[in-house]
């Protein structure tokens, strides 16, 4: 039986093929993983807008802003998606820079009406600087607020 | 193919990056504020948390869009595509914290309620322990204040009732008894040797009472309006009505709260008034009956006497109509103190000495019937006043006394006759009394009867005190009994004490 096992042994080690136990991430994976992210992070902002209506704090204006920046991150998330999906995920389009201040943009047959799309979604800080700005808004009314609060505890 | 002028693109990368990273600090930095005011505030921590990593996802993508720009257009593209990964991978793990943080938005925001709401009980209760706290004193003062007001109001129920009023542990024991109570049971016992701790049947003069009150306690929990017999230290026994409950204490004790009311006073006056209906109906029936009597014996007297006067003297018919004559004169005297119970004759009064009156009765029956042996002591208050009355009838009166004392001593005893003034001033009292048999309990409702009598057959008519009652009533008094078998009687005669003109009427 020892014999046996030793022989065994001894055979599979003579026939052994590397074992490739750690598994190659390949160069899109990582543009893959960013753009679940931009979903994660619309969900995640779906989700905030969702409960600050449904626990009525939208009757609030800072909590009302704070929803508005929430939705402004989901329309940003939306389009970055969007833009990334355009570049680097779809063969719809080919962008070639021409120089410094110029894109040379060529879209495959018929898809012609994503060029201007594409120059529109790729001005995505106009949506995440007002989502922003409306967080930054939220957040001072939220300050505001608390300053009240404080004073007419003081004051009562 | 189209050409695109990318200087809009640009700028606005370049600005909006500028402006995120800006932006982004402005919320932490508010974030901050927020958490600094109220450290422990869960929901500022998660904004702080939040926009932190927004600052963070702010800078990780602007920052690799800035430099981009700027290598891009300083052509070092190679440059930047060695950055790239790390930037982007930055950016996106920033995504990913900002995201998850944000996912926890709904338990934060419970958990925050719950905590606001608890604060707000505790603070709450915090500021009623503030205030009991500071007033504790007052409170205490208030309360003690209010109790002691509710203690004095019924301690004075308690101690002022005119009725009996004990509290008693379920086995009968007393366990508290108010003044009333005290002097009705104990009388003038010490109060160590008081009711208090003795067993409530000592006092009851049936020893079956306390297990029927318990009996119907027990059943019914409460009793009302039961009538009981109450002994009294001096063995006389008194009607009462009790009615009480049961309590049971916090501690589970249970006691029996108990009110008694003597209505043995009330009693006695209702057994007064059934006498006195009795002896009036009496004597309206007796007047009836010797007013119909009385004629026919005038006539037969008249008629005797007629016949008596045209009799020879010294024949057996003179000698029976002087029979004739005897008895009719005795029924006739009967007939008249029929009358005189009846009070159909008024009395003619006239101011007299009520103590001649008294001698003169007591002489007649020194002259005519008392033994050697019978002592008669008389005590009297000189400062009572002439008083209006019949002379003749309330000498009748005084010696149907003396002569029934006398028959209840025998040969041998003392009589007493004492006159008092009454306290308020209006009424005198003569009482006569002796030291003999008594009368039994039986007979005491009766001795005013017309008829009744305890003496043997033909010594007495039974008609004595009636017509002492009548006389005594005629004049606006009264006539009572108080009498101890074996020990001796007191008859008492309450005269109003009338001053002034002469009257012939009560």
């Amino acid at each position: 039986m020892k014999v046996f096992s030793a022989l065994l042994c001894l055979a599979l080690l003579i026939v052994a093929d590397p074992a490739l136990a750690t598994q190659t991430h390949g160069e899109p994976e990582g543009l893959v993983v960013h753009q679940i992210a931009h979903l994660f992070f619309l969900l995640s902002m779906g989700t905030l807008a969702y409960w600050i209506q449904a626990r009525g704090l939208s009757r609030q204006r800072a909590w009302r802003l704070i929803r508005y920046a929430a939705i402004m991150l989901m329309v940003w998330n939306t389009d970055a998606f969007l833009a990334h999906l355009l570049d680097e995920q779809t063969r719809l389009i080919a962008v070639h820079h021409v120089d410094s201040f110029h894109l040379s943009i060529v879209p495959r047959p018929g898809f012609k009406f994503l060029v201007p799309f594409y120059y529109l979604v790729k001005l995505d800080h106009l949506f995440c600087v007002p989502a922003l700005i409306f967080l930054y808004l939220g957040l001072r009314a939220l300050l505001n607020d608390t300053s009240n609060e404080i004073k007419d505890s003081g004051a009562s | 193919m189209m050409t695109l002028n990318s200087v809009p693109i640009l700028l606005v990368d370049l600005f909006g990056s500028i402006a995120m990273i800006v932006l982004s600090f402005f919320c932490l930095s508010i974030a901050a504020r927020l958490r600094r005011r109220s450290p422990d505030e869960l929901l500022w921590s998660y904004l702080w948390w939040m926009c932190l990593g927004l600052a963070g996802f702010a800078i990780s993508r602007s920052a690799g869009h800035i430099l981009r720009q700027l290598l891009i257009l300083g052509g070092h593209r190679e440059i930047w595509r060695s950055i790239s990964p790390f930037s982007g991978a930055f950016n996106t793990l920033m995504f990913v914290v900002v995201a998850s943080v944000t996912l926890y938005f709904e338990q934060v925001w419970t958990a925050y309620q719950q905590i606001q709401r608890d604060k707000a009980e505790i603070q709450d209760a915090h500021a009623k322990l503030v205030h009991l706290n500071q007033n504790l004193e007052t409170l205490v003062a208030e309360r003690t204040e209010a109790l002691s007001r509710s203690e004095h109001k019924y301690r004075r129920i308690f101690e002022l009732s005119p009725d009996i009023v004990l509290v008693t542990s379920s086995e009968g024991r007393i366990l508290d008894l108010n003044p009333a109570g005290y002097e009705a049971l104990a009388g003038n016992l010490p109060y160590q040797l008081g009711p208090v701790g003795a067993h409530i049947q000592n006092f009851l003069a049936d020893e079956q009472t306390w297990d029927a009150i318990r009996a119907a306690i027990n059943t019914n929990r409460f009793i009302t309006s039961a009538e009981i017999m109450l002994l009294r230290p001096d063995g006389s026994h008194r009607m009462a009505l009790i009615s009480g409950s049961r309590d049971r204490s916090v501690a589970g004790v249970e006691t029996f709260h108990l009110l008694l009311k003597d209505i043995e006073q009330r009693r006695q006056m209702e057994k007064q008034m059934a006498q006195t209906d009795k002896l009036a109906s009496i004597g309206e029936f007796s007047a009836g009956i010797a007013h119909e009597i009385n004629n026919p014996l005038g006539i037969i007297l008249g008629y005797t006497q007629l016949l008596l006067r045209t009799e020879t003297p010294g024949t057996k018919r003179q000698a029976d109509l002087k029979t004739i004559e005897k008895h009719v004169r005795s029924c006739k005297a009967i007939v008249e103190d029929l009358l005189n119970f009846a009070r159909s004759s008024p009395p003619v009064n006239a101011p007299a000495d009520i103590h001649t009156v008294i001698d003169d009765a007591v002489n007649f029956f020194a002259q005519h019937a008392r033994p050697e042996k019978v002592i008669i002591e008389r005590c009297y208050n000189e400062s009572i006043p002439p008083l209006l009355l019949d002379e003749k009838k309330m000498r009748q009166v005084i010696l149907n006394l003396i002569v029934n004392a006398r028959h209840a001593v025998g040969e041998q005893g003392i009589i007493g006759i004492e006159t008092v003034l009454c306290p308020d001033g209006d009424a005198i009292e003569i009482r006569v009394s002796d030291d003999g048999c008594g009368i039994e309990k039986k007979n005491l409702s009766r001795i005013f009867d017309p008829f009744f009598t305890t003496k043997p057959t033909g010594e007495g008519t039974g008609l004595g005190l009636s017509v002492s009652y009548g006389i005594v009533k005629n004049h606006g008094g009264d006539i009572a009994v108080r009498s101890v078998p074996g020990e001796g009687s007191t008859f008492t005669v309450t005269l109003p004490l009338r001053r002034g003109r002469k009257e012939n009427s009560p």
